[in-house]
């Protein structure tokens, strides 16, 4: 094993041992995810006879606050016991910080994604049977992408501000808009409303195309952002 | 092991290093003393790579910042005011976290444990410790990687008496290739282990030491220092 894998694996090891231990992160996500998707079914699902159309608009606007929620959390264990100068005084490279946190963010995503997805679909899909989950979860896995490269990038800058509470849905929850409207649109496509595969995969490579900026966009930027 | 020329670094428009110039070559120990606010942390930091200074140069093992920062890490051992260990992991969980950052075989973490009278609190979560055994944790997670250059900012502070005389061996264990900048208040300890003495204030050199240096002679340029 190299030392840059050795080192990414150390560091993904430490984000999940600290959850495991002291789930504060992934469990907090899950349990604001199933309360916003409460809210919405309270909030108009029984108004309106059939939701299947608001189904992906509704997952993916939860799944955005949510990511926001998450990718805040993500350096409160740095933040509060001050260890980031332990992580910044060893050779390691900024971009590999990154990188390991995005992966930190993204299996707690995933893992928000396994309760939210079959919850929608049986809160607002009028044909749960019908929903083809492969499909839904190749847009999770590329939303994701996009979703913690980029959050990780604003909460590493975020954490050294002290508004960072306001800074980071302010800058995060508008650049994640390109990524709600894919996201929400390649998960309806194959809700069965209008099994639309051509719009289906021009979304997905939207959200690839999307997570590719963003990565280099990081891998540019990210040893200023630790630098002081 | 450190050149530095005229470092500068302000906060805000406050100078909290004004021009400060030193060399360390390897086997010295040099103690910075000072009153709160001289700059002995923020030169420790700027050491350390953690701070860019605003003017002058610096290298480290022969590697200049800010080009070369990243080459020098691995020879640098940083002991703060933070022991920089996880709280919710366990002391073995930590050690092994930086012994796989620092790329040293993970055998070394429970000698280490050993060594620093740990060994049996291995794998109970460092929240659980004194405050005492935090920082023995966070001497181990110092010398985990064999560092050449040990910057150790007021290291004694926490640590018991056996704590103390751990800390005392391996600063006596030192000398050959490595090189050491202990700051302290205490002036018993710069004279035990100080080849030569930097006295700050406000962010330049107020005084230097060369050679084994008397306490009460020390203990009389700080006095001077500070008054």
């Amino acid at each position: 094993m190299t030392l840059g894998a050795r080192q990414f694996r150390a560091l993904l090891l430490k984000d999940l041992r600290l959850e495991l231990r002291t789930r504060q992160t992934a469990i907090a996500m899950i349990l604001f995810a199933v309360v916003a998707m409460m809210a919405f079914q309270f909030g108009f699902g029984f108004r309106v006879d059939d939701t299947t159309p608001l189904a992906g608009g509704i997952l993916w606007a939860t799944l955005a606050l949510t990511a926001v929620l998450g990718v805040g959390r993500s350096f409160v264990p740095e933040r509060e016991q001050r260890v980031l100068d332990g992580l910044l005084l060893a050779p390691v490279s900024r971009s590999l910080l990154l990188a390991a946190r995005a992966a930190s963010v993204f299996a707690y995503m995933l893992v928000v994604e396994v309760i939210t997805v079959p919850l929608v679909t049986v809160f607002f899909v009028q044909d749960p049977a019908a929903t083809d989950f492969a499909l839904i979860a190749l847009v999770c896995v590329t939303a994701n992408l996009g979703i913690a490269i980029l959050g990780s990038l604003l909460a590493a800058m975020a954490v050294f501000t002290r508004a960072r509470e306001l800074l980071l849905p302010v800058l995060f929850l508008p650049a994640l808009l390109p990524v709600i409207i894919a996201s929400a649109g390649a998960t309806h496509a194959v809700l069965g409303v209008s099994d639309d595969m051509p719009e289906y995969n021009g979304y997905i490579l939207f959200l690839l195309v999307y997570a590719v900026i963003f990565a280099l966009v990081a891998y540019a930027t990210y040893d200023y952002v630790f630098d002081d | 092991m450190i050149e530095a020329d005229g470092l500068v670094r302000r906060f805000a428009s406050r100078p909290a290093l004004d021009g400060l110039s030193l060399t360390l070559r390897a086997g010295d120990c040099l103690a910075l003393i000072g009153p709160n606010g001289a700059g002995k942390t923020t030169l420790l930091r700027v050491i350390a790579g953690l701070l860019r200074p605003d003017g002058g140069a610096i290298s480290v093992g022969g590697h200049r910042y800010p080009e070369a920062r990243q080459a020098a890490r691995p020879l640098i051992g940083y002991l703060g005011h933070d022991p920089l260990v996880y709280l919710d992991l366990t002391a073995s969980q930590n050690l092994e976290l930086y012994a796989d950052l620092y790329g040293v075989p993970s055998g070394r973490v429970l000698a280490w444990l050993e060594r620093v009278g740990l060994l049996a609190r291995a794998y109970d979560p460092v929240r659980t410790f004194s405050r005492g055994m935090v920082q023995r944790l966070a001497l181990a997670r110092l010398l985990l990687h064999e560092p050449r250059l040990l910057l150790l900012d007021e290291p004694f502070s926490g640590l018991d008496a056996a704590g103390g005389e751990l800390l005392e061996g391996v600063l006596r264990g030192l000398g050959g290739e490595r090189g050491l900048v202990l700051v302290t208040h205490d002036m018993a300890i710069a004279a035990r282990h100080a080849t030569r003495v930097m006295g700050l204030r406000r962010g330049v050199a107020a005084f230097e030491m060369e050679g084994p240096v008397g306490h009460a002679d020390l203990a009389a340029r700080y006095a001077e220092v500070i008054s």
